[in-house]
């Protein structure tokens, strides 16, 4: 907080992460604005995946956290000027969609086997 | 081999000019401070190493004649000329040099400031000289000796046997030769390694095995102080090199340039040195292995353990004495002498109560080390040498004798048991070679051994007590014990060597199978009724030609040896030898001219009557108690069996004492109770801390984990998906709460 | 050429594999000698070419992340250049120890591992950055444990689990200290803002940017795990029982190359990295090296099982080598270095003559076997021969490297500062003369231990075991093998024997005159830089500075990219 406040006093004034043709009302779209999005985004992820019982909701509850977590990293990458986070924001999109293939592949599986849903019916690993 | 097989071809080539060659040599390069010697001096240890290939190379090929034996011999005698011609070519006070390569070299520090350089080089003074021909000359002899003698191991053991003798030799010269101590070190170490195996050679029996480790660790145990001995020498004079070592020492500073007095170095070094000697030559808490070492075969025992590798501790302590003289407090001098009079004593006494006629020739030895240590310690260097060079001789009469005995009768040796082999056929050279033996360990006048030895006393003597403490106690002791010495060896002469026919075959009965031949024979000639069974077959056997040979020549080397006392300026061929090398001593210097007497007479020319009065006595005595009826009994023995002799009531009177002695005084068992148990028992307990303690620490660690997570696992491990994340979450809040709440 | 060693064995590893399962050790025997005579051929050029203004060659570098600063380099000195050539020569020899001992049906399996195995213990050496150095070094762990686990006798997924996890523990916390190290020159030397990895950068600025602290815990962190591995007392406990359990050729080569890699790793790291703290815990470090040279010696003494007994041997072994290394002088760290290759020639061939031993009678118990020396003479020699080699017999290769490591500890300068004497043969170190005479008792031990051993197996009459049950399957169906050795296992042997023979004899010319500059370069900065470590205010500041110009830097590009 203090390197970015300090940040917003060298360049002279507040520091915004809006491209120049933004419309004007978001033009003083600042990192925390994203930071904020995100986290809700995160959280809502999170307590969709602890409440739900439903694999499918589960798993695109942790697609909602991915994307936060992705957000936040462009977020990032905008601020600091560099594509590091956009980068790594390309990595995770693609393993999540290669992981999101992986994943309903297995729901198939586990529904032909126990014709349901219901993530607590399974608890081999009990012990 | 590449380069022996080279080497090889330059001696061929140079042997023939071998003498002028050397004289050339040393003429054209008789700069101040040594010769570069010709290449060929280092064939002396290099021909014995080419030996203990070839032996191995036969056998590989499984030989089974003699072939060992001579190639041995062929290369032991060309070394021993090669050794002469250097003698010879020798320019009388310069201390010849060869390098040969670089052995262990090391520098380091700015600008390589520090040297460790140990070449593997030679340094032939009158020291090395004097060591080499005694040392080549008697394992020639010793190696014929041994053809013979091994003949029954002939094939594997043969090869094993004559491969480790050559090492031996190659060692020892290594030892003798090296121009450094590091050169020593590893002769000293190799003849150790040469003596484990050779004691141990019937690898079969348990007392042989351990008696070969019992040697190499004790040696082992005195290396330590040479080795510290020698890293001391480095960090006070910077080199372990001997010419640069005297030298250094001889400017009376330390390599940083404080005056040696005023080191404590000064004495230390020498007396970690003198432990080393004391190890290898088996003095003072050391002597204990050198009895056992009789295991070995007898022309080992006569070669390595009399005559040369246990006098390597005499070397060493002769080669250092301008380190000894170094201290203006004598020290280690003075400890050198009181340990070497103390042995000398102490080993008679068991001697003169044992029966093992090999045993008595090893505390003999023991003994006689004992007067060459004190020799040196009151500053005789020259008696001291001269009484390695007459010892070396008689010594190895002696033992080859008894390895004659030995070998004629089945490995008895228990004087008991034994008795009147002159009047058993093919012995007479024996018995002849025996009596010139004992005539000089006893000290009989006009012997070599009565020469070296009164040199060693009468300066006991001379020294003053103010130089050594208790120098003229130490002679009094060795004068004693010179009465004891001649007692013991007589004893063995008269209950062995002459009277009645006894004898009673020894238990290697059934080892050799050349003794199948004496079913053929017959009855033997003893009529003693505690034969068993296989020995009423038995028939001693005479020594063949090798043997015979080898023992006359050694007898007329004892005779002619004491003729090097009248050769030369400097009392004595030895003392001129001992004159041409880092063992001369300025006694004048040393003693401050004091004028020493014993019975008003100095006691260089009163001893020469003293001591005979002592060697007569002890033979006198011998005669008494030992002697058998007759002529070879000087008329006043009285024995008429083997077993029995005017002795045993006497030694029954005396009973705890001379069990005592007979057991040799416990010491054995001492050290086993105080050392060898008590490491034992360490070693046990180490092992039960290490299995217990150390590993059970890591096994605790190592289940830790394991068995924790199988408590907590049976309450958490749920197995349904939502437990786990709702953890993970409430886990990660944890974390954040923490780091939010420290971090700000 | 480096590059080269480190993929043969690989490509090798994946043939064997691919080949039938009679035709693997065929395949890893070609692979191993041809690995063989390239590092032949590289330590000939290395030496050809070697010259004290530079102390590495066969550099080079492939930048695998480069955006991420990730290198993979190699380049070895002459230290590296020797150990690389002792871990060359033993594969063939391993793979010829292990001919008959590895049921065909198995062959893929275990040569395709020891094929690996060869190349990541060649990478170690190799290394030039962290990145390679501890990728390989911790990936010998796994061929190991394979080899251990699968053809191991009785009680090897134990051994095979303790080698592992306690080797892995230990490597684990060296690698946080050395990730330390590389923050520490990344964010105060160099600049990087991140971690510096290349081993000469973190050499020359670590001792600079390390506090006397810091440095202190980076030791700990660096013995951790490189003393588990030499290994040291206390952190030896593993290594009895996995020499014990493992196959000959893997015996062969944990003690031949895998300890090595510990002593190696101090070496290379941490006497140059810390070497402040490294002068200040030397002589703990050292007490340590000889309770373990008479604690283990001891120990040796009592042993029933003869393979438990060498390999104890090497931990007292060892004790010299760390000894000569924490000497921190030339005579000691030449010392060490040359322990390194002569322990793994003569230990090595020990380990051999007891497998072959084991292949016919299949027991270690010396109760129960011995005296073999009239039924296996030549098997006998050889045992006497390195016997004595590892008692360190002047002229047998054991002498040298024992002998300079007990003088590096007894001339080192500290035990000599008081009195008035200046001592010429005294030269830098921390240690001092009880050091050197303490180490000495060890000889006296080990003439102990290994005689004992030889009195048992080789001398005194004849003792086998009752019945020569096959009680693992994979021996059984075996080929017969003769009494005595066979030509192949001789010819195992012997090559080391030579080389014991010419290190013994011609040190100078063959191994002291070759790592000569080297040590001595490395000792010279060692003793350079370990006078002053920076203070905590220096190395903030430094931090500081360099964040600073980092945040300058990145000031301007913002600059530059706002309009």
């Amino acid at each position: 907080m203090h390197a970015l406040l300090a940040d917003s006093t060298l360049t002279g004034g507040l520091l915004t992460l809006a491209q120049s043709d933004f419309p004007h009302a978001l033009s003083t779209l600042t990192l925390n604005h994203y930071l904020f999005v995100s986290a809700a985004m995160f959280a809502l992820g999170i307590i969709g995946f602890l409440t739900r019982r439903n694999l499918i909701i589960m798993f695109l509850c942790t697609e909602l956290m991915f994307q936060a977590a992705g957000l936040a990293l462009i977020a990032f990458g905008r601020y600091h000027l560099n594509f590091d986070g956009q980068s790594f924001v390309i990595f995770v999109l693609t393993i999540a969609a290669a992981e999101a293939a992986m994943a309903l592949a297995l729901v198939v599986l586990l529904f032909r086997r126990r014709e349901s849903l219901d993530a607590d019916l399974w608890a081999e690993l009990k012990g | 081999m590449g380069v022996s097989m080279t080497t090889i071809m330059d001696a061929i080539l140079s042997a023939a000019v071998a003498q002028h060659g050397g004289e050339a040599a040393h003429a054209a390069v008789a700069a101040s401070h040594g010769v570069t010697g010709p290449l060929w001096i280092g064939l002396i240890p290099l021909l014995p190493l080419l030996g203990v290939v070839l032996v191995t190379l036969l056998a590989c090929f499984n030989e089974k004649s003699k072939m060992p034996a001579w190639i041995s011999v062929g290369l032991l005698a060309v070394s021993f000329l090669l050794t002469l011609f250097a003698y010879l070519g020798w320019n009388g006070h310069d201390a010849i040099h060869l390098k040969l390569w670089d052995w262990i070299g090391l520098s380091w520090g700015d600008l390589r400031g520090q040297t460790l350089a140990a070449g593997f080089a030679f340094y032939f003074d009158g020291l090395s000289l004097l060591w080499m021909l005694f040392v080549t000359g008697l394992a020639c002899l010793i190696g014929l000796y041994a053809s013979e003698y091994m003949e029954h191991d002939a094939g594997l053991g043969y090869c094993r046997f004559f491969a480790a003798f050559n090492l031996f030799v190659f060692s020892m010269s290594c030892l003798v030769m090296g121009d450094n101590l590091l050169m020593l070190f590893l002769g000293w170490e190799g003849v150790g390694l040469c003596s484990y195996l050779l004691i141990g050679y019937f690898y079969k029996k348990k007392s042989a095995v351990d008696a070969g480790m019992k040697a190499f660790v004790v040696n082992r145990i005195g290396d330590l102080g040479l080795l510290m001995g020698m890293l001391l020498t480095f960090t006070t004079f910077g080199t372990l090199q001997y010419d640069a070592l005297f030298n250094q020492i001889h400017t009376g500073l330390t390599a940083g340039g404080t005056p040696l007095s005023q080191t404590w170095q000064v004495w230390a070094i020498p007396l970690l040195l003198m432990g080393g000697a004391f190890g290898k030559s088996a003095q003072l808490f050391f002597y204990v292995w050198l009895p056992d070492a009789m295991e070995g075969p007898t022309p080992v025992s006569a070669l390595i353990h009399a005559a040369t590798m246990v006098t390597a501790g005499v070397y060493l302590v002769a080669r250092m004495m301008p380190l000894y003289l170094a201290d203006p407090a004598h020290i280690a001098l003075t400890a050198v002498t009181w340990g070497g009079a103390i042995t000398a004593f102490w080993s008679a006494t068991i001697a003169v109560a044992q029966f093992d006629i090999k045993r008595i020739m090893g505390y003999s030895t023991i003994s006689q080390l004992g007067y060459m240590f004190a020799g040196l310690g009151v500053l005789a260097t020259t008696g001291g040498v001269f009484h390695v060079f007459t010892h070396a001789f008689f010594k190895a009469t002696l033992f080859l004798s008894c390895g004659a005995v030995m070998h004629g009768f089945a490995g008895q040796l228990d004087m008991r048991k034994l008795s009147g082999l002159w009047s058993i056929n093919g012995f007479r050279v024996v018995v002849i070679a025996m009596l010139i033996g004992c005539l000089n360990l006893s000290g009989f006048p006009f012997t070599g051994g009565y020469f070296s030895k009164d040199m060693i006393i009468a300066e006991a003597f001379v020294t003053p007590d103010s130089v050594i403490a208790g120098s003229s106690w130490a002679g009094w002791l060795l004068l004693l014990t010179a009465g004891m010495t001649a007692y013991y060896t007589f004893r063995v002469f008269f209950r062995v060597f002459v009277g009645p026919v006894v004898y009673e075959p020894g238990e290697d009965l059934h080892a050799h199978d050349d003794h199948e031949h004496a079913d053929a024979h017959g009855h033997g000639h003893g009529h003693d009724d505690a034969h068993d069974h296989a020995a009423e077959h038995f028939h001693p056997h005479g020594p063949k030609w090798a043997i015979n040979l080898v023992l006359t020549l050694l007898s007329v080397g004892c005779i002619l040896s004491a003729g090097l006392y009248f050769l030369g300026d400097h009392h004595g061929w030895a003392g001129g030898m001992v004159h041409a090398s880092s063992a001369v001593v300025d006694t004048h210097a040393v003693e401050g001219g004091e004028e020493a007497l014993l019975f008003g007479q100095p006691p260089h020319e009163i001893m020469f009557y003293i001591s005979a009065v002592f060697g007569f006595g002890g033979i006198l005595l011998a005669a008494w108690f030992h002697g058998p009826k007759g002529i070879a009994g000087l008329l006043i023995g009285g024995r008429t069996t083997a077993a029995e002799v005017r002795m045993d009531p006497i030694a029954k009177a005396l009973r705890p004492i001379s069990t005592w002695a007979v057991r040799k005084w416990y010491v054995d068992e001492f050290y086993h109770l105080v050392l060898v148990t008590p490491l034992k028992i360490f070693a046990h307990l180490f092992h039960w801390f290490d299995k217990l303690i150390v590993d059970g620490l890591v096994n605790f660690f190592g289940a830790t984990p394991r068995v924790s997570s199988d408590a907590i696992g049976e309450s958490t491990q749920t197995g349904v998906l939502h437990d786990y994340a709702l953890r993970m979450v409430a886990g990660i809040a944890v974390v954040l709460v923490v780091v939010v709440l420290v971090l700000f | 050429m480096l590059v080269l060693l480190i993929l043969l064995p690989l490509l090798f590893g994946v043939a064997v594999l691919l080949r039938p399962p009679a035709a693997a050790k065929w395949w890893a025997l070609g692979g191993t000698s041809l690995c063989l005579a390239i590092g032949a051929m590289l330590v000939g050029r290395f030496f050809a070419n070697a010259s004290p203004d530079v102390p590495f060659q066969a550099q080079g570098s492939f930048a695998w992340l480069p955006a991420l600063g990730l290198n993979l380099s190699v380049g070895i000195d002459s230290v590296a250049t020797l150990l690389i050539g002792l871990t060359l020569l033993l594969g063939p020899i391993c793979v010829g120890a292990s001919w008959t001992a590895i049921p065909q049906h198995r062959a893929r399996l275990f040569y395709g591992w020891l094929l690996v195995l060869q190349a990541a213990m060649v990478g170690v050496f190799a290394a030039r950055d962290l990145l390679v150095f501890y990728t390989c070094f911790e990936f010998t762990l796994l061929p190991m444990f394979v080899m251990i686990n699968e053809f191991g006798s009785t009680n090897r997924h134990k051994a095979a689990t303790k080698f592992f996890l306690y080797t892995f523990t230990g490597s684990i916390i060296a690698l946080a200290g050395l990730v330390y190290t590389a923050w520490a020159v990344g964010t105060r030397a160099t600049g990087v803002d991140g971690f510096t990895l290349d081993i000469a950068t973190l050499t020359e600025h670590a001792s600079h940017v390390l506090t006397a602290r810091e440095q202190a815990l980076v030791l700990l962190a660096m013995l951790c795990g490189f003393a588990v591995k030499v290994p040291l007392f206390p952190f030896h406990t593993w290594l009895p029982l996995a020499h014990t359990e493992a196959p000959t050729a893997g015996s062969v080569i944990l003690a031949g190359v895998l300890l090595k890699l510990g002593t190696y790793a101090m070496y290379r790291f941490v006497l140059p990295l810390v070497p402040h703290a490294v002068l200040e815990h030397a002589p703990a470090v050292a007490i340590l090296a000889i309770i373990g040279i008479i604690y283990a010696g001891l120990i040796c003494w009592v042993q029933t099982d003869v393979k438990k007994l060498v390999a104890y041997s090497s931990v007292s072994h060892l004790g010299f080598c760390v000894l000569g290394l924490f000497a921190l002088n030339s005579a000691g760290v030449t010392g060490s270095v040359l322990y390194m290759l002569n322990h793994g020639l003569s230990t090595g061939a020990l380990f051999l003559l007891v497998g072959f031993m084991y292949e016919r009678y299949h027991t270690r118990d010396m109760r129960e076997i011995g005296g073999l020396g009239a039924k296996m003479p030549i098997w006998s020699t050889f045992m006497v021969f390195f016997v004595m080699s590892s008692v360190g017999l002047p002229g047998l290769n054991g002498f040298p490297s024992e002998f300079l490591c007990t003088m590096g500890a007894f001339i080192s300068h500290t035990g000599w500062t008081s009195g008035a004497a200046r001592h010429v043969g005294a030269t830098w170190g921390p240690l001092g003369p009880w050091f050197g005479f303490a180490a000495g008792t060890g000889v006296i031990v080990a003439a102990i231990y290994l005689l004992a051993m030889v009195a048992k197996m080789v001398w005194g009459t004849l003792r086998e075991p009752a019945v020569h049950h096959g009680e693992h399957d994979h021996h059984a169906g075996g080929p017969h093998l003769p009494v005595d050795l066979t030509a192949r296992e001789i010819m195992t042997l012997l090559p080391i024997g030579v080389l014991c023979i010419v290190f013994g004899l011609f040190p100078t010319q063959t191994l002291i005159g070759a790592i000569e500059s080297d040590v001595n370069a490395q000792v010279a900065f060692v003793h350079e830089r370990s006078g002053e470590a920076p203070t905590e205010h220096e190395a903030h500041f430094a931090q500081q500075e360099h964040r600073q110009q980092r945040d300058a830097g990145r000031d301007e590009q913002i600059a530059g990219v706002k309009p």
